[in-house]
């Protein structure tokens, strides 16, 4: 069931990439896309077939690849992975779909595209340590070749920085997966957690400082990010579209999977600093934003920010802040991708992203209105307005994350604030305002637009406008997303909770939501241990 | 109590999404996909939609009168401990408050067809509209904080894109970013009170949170600055002391939206926090701050109207007085003077907005010292004022007299200092309104007010509307049992109101309006007239202190961004790959040097991994 996720894409892409010479790149895309929607469609019927109630790994696939080294092909799917494959398949296809007039070597172009989420699907799926490295590395060299051929002026540089921060991290991420297995002595690289009858304090908080590291840097985390705003600066549209939407992610889901589950316990230790680090990743992030001029790095500044929530919450690991992760994961997946596609949809028309120079875009007759309405909604569901995908998020994480660590969460919340700020600042400068009404050759150099603006085609805004509704329908209704992750998330709040009583056996009287749902837990049949 | 309730309250969720429901079906109107029709039909479809609304609210008014209060809940998020609810409260209070909503957004409606006549985007401005009466009739009615808070956002948003209306304008820019960074503070604030009681309280009906407070067992840190972050929000909305800066600036947007701004949008604020109020006893200093905060926005609110020559910005402060009275009302635990001033004050405000729209909309002009003599042209409009006028003040028994003479009843004996605002505050608004009228409606007519005629039917028909409700307010009032017939009001308190209003009249006809004097020569009086008309310096005050603090820790923020983050890594970049290129020149090309370096490499290799594993 779960083997043509990965098949579907990287059969695809060598069909592509074996197309003859001479097709012309519509065909191409076309291809791309029916793949896509093929692997969109079984991601679907995956969804059908899943579960919500059970909450481990569902329709596993196992076979025994390289014994000798623990490498296993184990695929499974649970309540944390699956609404990330979903994200993956939506916006791959988004991408491909915003791909227009590519000229240069366009087979390679859809098959990398296609090869990544391929990648991305195998890491999400993967129950083995290892295939996940594998995976993990695989989205990479891709992704490096898409912003070095299709990149902007300084994509030499970007590029460059992508691949060695990414390398480090995935470097340090084998180096913590094969750690274990040096010092328990044993290669299993299952997803079994790691607790202190296997291993000591002190080694596991090595293992798991190296995977917050290597995971930091994709996430990324202040002070790793510094590739993330040049890479998506030289990136191209849809592959911006990507590496938001879809490969920070990676990062957050293997913070979630294998920092919090493998070492529940060092985990607990470290968890008051991490919320700090979340802190300051949060605030430190919006307020780079808001001295940005140039749209994109705004954008990407703001993922930064975002991406604290997730730590914070993760950090928390109580039922309600683990699915706040989940959700922020989802709708941070969804609005960056909106976000990035309306930045690439005004850079096509006007020829900048400088906000010194963008003005009175809302102009109804010769502006780009409804890219900026869209726009408007994306800002608002960023900055976390209810009713859409942002604010239920942002509500779950601070809700659940509060009591644990109420300075970090209050800070957060500042920078939720602050999300407001840059955001009501871009859209006042670039859409609010007056039209230029001067012609102008350069309008970098002139400071100032031309009026021949390129009206935009309703099929050029189509994906925009459905990641905007989907955008909208998971603040409205959030409740189906919370069944699917519900179980999942619980179960492993439950088990670092479970090492947080441990700790301090009289639950204080304001830790009752934790408590509240350890027990009912216990109720459903998991028995627990270590428990008195 | 299920059984009984008939359809109309089964179906009261509608009320919200008549007016959601309005704002999709302009869409197409209003992104211009229909163009042959013109904007016309979504204003339309808007119109019947409120009159729906309006309808729908009668008949549950009408049921819940025969059957008593009803509650209305639907679970719309539950995991883990978290339950998220949307849940309605059907009382006579609240629909009393739903009716002054959906009716004011009617008449709003109507009197904007003429107003906006000549507007292309017509469409957007009600779809707008649409959204901005959805969110309101959810508010009032809510029994929930967390989806008072959810909809009191969306107010924020719709605030934003009503004062946001006519973006080209560089002072509509300011004006509407102003409006959603001074709510949006208060918004985070109450959002963090908000989720501190979902942890700690655990429901967010308002119901539960009123049975938890008094033994919530808090400690006084984290219980005021709790009532501190629950009162944030309502102070953002309410446009008071000191997030009141973004009413002033909103009267850049067009006239109709100013209507509903100034009556009905800052009443569900106060709405909001009348319902928390029984939670804020957690929190004497949250109190205190309410009541000062009140004073002082009473005060300064209605001595800074005085000083104002632009015609909507003198009755937008004179809104931020008028609500700091009634936090002052909530502050002292007087839940229902709260109430009846801001009804009352919600429909006289009302319909002094539409008279001053008429005045705008005829003359093309809103500033004070350029208009003069409209009283004999445009005798509607006149009439009007003059009953808005009477309505916000306690001279003749309207709607504002009741709530006055109660309110300095109910304080005089225990808080003198607090009626005493009451009654100066009551003093100075009569004056502005003196003044405004000797100024837009005696006096000669100005070169801009000779050819003003009276304004067309779609303006006349909903101000004469109103002025019928804002006459029989004290009708109004018994039937909702706010006051009873008999009520035992002191002649002191009745004497106190009217001399106060009485003197603040003749002041107002008494001083001398000469243009000359709309900036003196004579210093101390300039320096006052500057410090009033500027508002107390706030703006500059906010552009000296919070905008350059969070500017410069941006700034600062990008620098070590850029200098000390990404210098750090290009410097390691440039570090290795002039260290390659220097060791080029090393390599000398024998084979046994690299066969010594690989085999030494092995060496430490190997030994490091059995010390490892020792």
């Amino acid at each position: 069931m779960l083997t043509p996720l990965l098949l579907i894409p990287f059969v695809g892409a060598a069909l592509l990439l074996f197309s003859p010479a001479q097709t012309p790149p519509g065909r191409l895309r076309l291809g791309a896309i029916l793949v896509l929607t093929l692997q969109l469609g079984w991601c679907l019927a995956v969804l059908a077939r899943f579960d919500p109630t059970t909450t481990g790994m569902q329709l596993q696939e196992s076979f025994s690849w390289v014994p000798e080294i623990g490498l296993d092909y184990r695929l499974g799917v649970d309540g944390l992975s699956l609404p990330l494959l979903l994200v993956n398949a939506a916006l791959t296809l988004v991408s491909v779909i915003c791909t227009r007039d590519i000229s240069q070597r366009p087979r390679i172009y859809f098959a990398l595209l296609l090869t990544i989420s391929g990648a991305v699907n195998g890491a999400f799926l993967a129950g083995n340590l290892l295939l996940f490295f594998l995976f993990y590395e695989l989205e990479l060299i891709p992704l490096w070749l898409l912003i070095s051929i299709w990149g902007g002026a300084q994509r030499s540089y970007a590029a460059t920085k992508f691949l060695i921060f990414t390398a480090i991290s995935g470097m340090l991420i084998l180096g913590a997966f094969l750690g274990l297995a040096l010092f328990t002595g044993t290669v299993d690289f299952s997803l079994t957690p790691v607790l202190t009858e296997r291993l000591a304090m002190g080694q596991q908080l090595l293992l798991l400082g190296a995977l917050l590291v290597g995971f930091g840097i994709k996430i990324p985390l202040v002070p790793f990010h510094s590739w993330l705003p040049d890479a998506h600066t030289q990136a191209s549209t849809p592959v911006s579209v990507l590496l938001a939407g879809v490969l920070l992610k990676l990062g957050t889901y293997g913070l979630l999977r294998f920092c919090l589950g493998l070492f529940p316990e060092a985990w607990a230790v470290l968890a008051p600093w991490l919320a700090l680090w979340a802190a300051v990743s949060v605030l430190y992030g919006s307020l780079a934003a808001i001295a940005q001029t140039d749209m994109k790095r705004m954008v990407a500044y703001s993922s930064v920010g975002h991406m604290g929530y997730i730590l914070l919450a993760a950090a928390a690991a109580t039922p309600v802040s683990l699915l706040g992760a989940e959700f922020q994961m989802v709708s941070h997946g969804l609005i960056s991708a909106l976000l990035f596609l309306l930045v690439g949809i005004v850079y096509r028309k006007t020829g900048t992203r400088n906000l010194d120079v963008l003005r009175g875009l809302l102009n109804p007759e010769r502006g780009l209105p409804f890219t900026g309405c869209l726009m408007i909604l994306g800002v608002m569901a960023s900055a976390g307005l209810p009713g859409m995908a942002g604010f239920i998020s942002e509500f779950l994480v601070f809700r659940g994350s509060l009591d644990r660590f109420p300075v970090a969460t209050l800070a957060c919340m500042v920078g939720s604030g602050l999300t407001a700020v840059y955001f009501l600042l871009l859209v006042n400068r670039a859409f609010f305002g007056r039209l230029a009404i001067t012609r102008s050759l350069d309008p970098i150099q002139d400071a100032r637009l031309d009026i021949q603006l390129a009206p935009v085609a309703p099929r050029e805004t189509l994906p925009a406008t459905a990641l905007a509704l989907a955008v909208l329908g998971l603040g409205l209704l959030p409740i189906g997303l919370g069944r699917i992750s519900e179980s999942t998330t619980t179960a492993m709040a439950w088990a670092g909770g479970s090492v947080e009583s441990v700790e301090r056996p009289q639950p204080a009287p304001q830790a009752q939501p934790v408590a509240n749902a350890i027990s009912r837990a216990m109720n459903s049949g998991i028995t627990m241990g270590g428990e008195g | 109590m299920a059984v009984l309730s008939s359809l109309p309250i089964q179906l009261a969720w509608l009320i919200p999404c008549y007016g959601f429901l309005g704002m999709a079906i302009s869409l197409p109107w209003a992104s211009g996909w229909i163009k042959r029709s013109g904007p016309r039909p979504a204003a339309y479809l808007n119109l019947l939609l409120t009159l729906v609304a309006v309808v729908h609210g009668g008949l549950i008014l009408r049921s819940v009168g025969r059957l008593g209060p009803q509650h209305l809940q639907f679970s719309w998020f539950e995991v883990a401990d978290l339950h998220l609810q949307i849940s309605f409260e059907l009382s006579l209070t609240t629909l009393a408050c739903l009716a002054l909503v959906t009716l004011m957004s009617l008449v709003t409606q109507v009197f904007a067809l003429g107003y906006l006549d000549k507007e292309w985007s017509l469409a957007r401005f009600y779809a707008l509209l649409g959204f901005f009466e959805g969110a309101m009739a959810g508010v009032v009615l809510s029994s929930n904080l967390f989806i008072s808070y959810f909809l009191l956002e969306m107010l924020t948003l719709s605030t934003y894109l009503l004062v946001g209306f006519w973006y080209a304008q560089s002072l509509v820019v300011t004006a509407a970013r102003d409006a959603f960074f001074t709510k949006r503070v208060g918004d985070v604030l109450l959002l963090m009170g908000v989720v501190t009681l979902s942890v700690y309280a655990g429901s967010l009906e308002f119901t539960d949170l009123y049975a938890w407070a008094p033994g919530a067992g808090l400690s006084p840190l984290v219980a005021n600055l709790l009532g501190l972050g629950l009162i944030a929000g309502p102070i953002g909305k309410c446009a008071q002391f000191p997030m009141h800066l973004w009413l002033d600036e909103a009267m850049e947007g067009p006239n109709p939206a100013s209507i509903l701004r100034n009556s009905v949008v800052v009443t569900c604020g106060a709405l909001v926090l009348l319902k928390l109020m029984p939670l804020l006893q957690i929190s004497p200093l949250a109190v205190t701050v309410l009541l000062i905060i009140g004073t002082i926005s009473a005060l300064g609110g209605a001595l800074v109207a005085i000083a104002q020559v632009d015609l909507k910005r003198a009755f937008s402060y004179s809104t931020t007085s008028y609500l700091g009275l009634v936090f002052i009302a909530i502050a002292l635990q007087q839940p229902l003077i709260a109430l009846l001033l801001l009804f009352s004050h919600g429909m006289a405000k009302a319909l002094m907005f539409m008279s001053v729209g008429s005045v705008i909309s005829t003359t093309n002009c809103q500033d004070l010292t350029e208009l003069g003599g409209l009283a004999p042209r445009m005798p509607a409009t006149t009439t009007a004022f003059l009953v808005a006028a009477a309505g916000l003040t306690g001279i003749l028994p309207l709607g504002c007299f009741w709530a006055l003479a109660l309110m300095v009843q109910a304080l005089q004996d225990h808080s003198p200092l607090a009626t005493g605002t009451v009654l100066l505050t009551h003093g100075l608004t009569a004056f502005n309104l003196v003044r405004v009228y000797r100024q837009v409606f005696l006096g000669p007519s100005q070169p801009k007010t000779r050819r003003t005629p009276e304004v067309g039917w779609l303006m006349a028909l909903p101000m004469v509307c109103l002025m019928v409700i804002v006459l029989s307010t004290p009708w109004l009032m018994m039937r909702f049992g706010f006051v009873s017939g008999s009520i035992g009001l002191s002649s002191s308190s009745v004497l106190a109101v009217v001399i106060t209003g009485l003197l603040g009249t003749l002041a107002g006809f008494r001083v001398e309006l000469n243009k000359t004097w709309s900036r003196s020569v004579q210093r101390p009086l300039r320096l006052l007239q500057d410090l009033l008309g500027q508002d107390f310096y706030t703006q500059q005050l906010y552009q000296r202190t919070i905008v350059t603090w969070v500017a410069s820790l941006a700034a600062l923020t990008d620098q070590f961004d850029r200098q000390v983050v990404s210098g750090l890594v290009n410097r390691l970049g440039r570090a290795s790959l002039s260290s390659a290129e220097a060791l080029r020149y090393g390599v000398s090309g024998q084979l046994q040097t690299y066969v010594l370096t690989i085999i030494v490499a092995i060496l430490v290799l190997l030994s490091t991994l059995s010390w490892v594993y020792r």
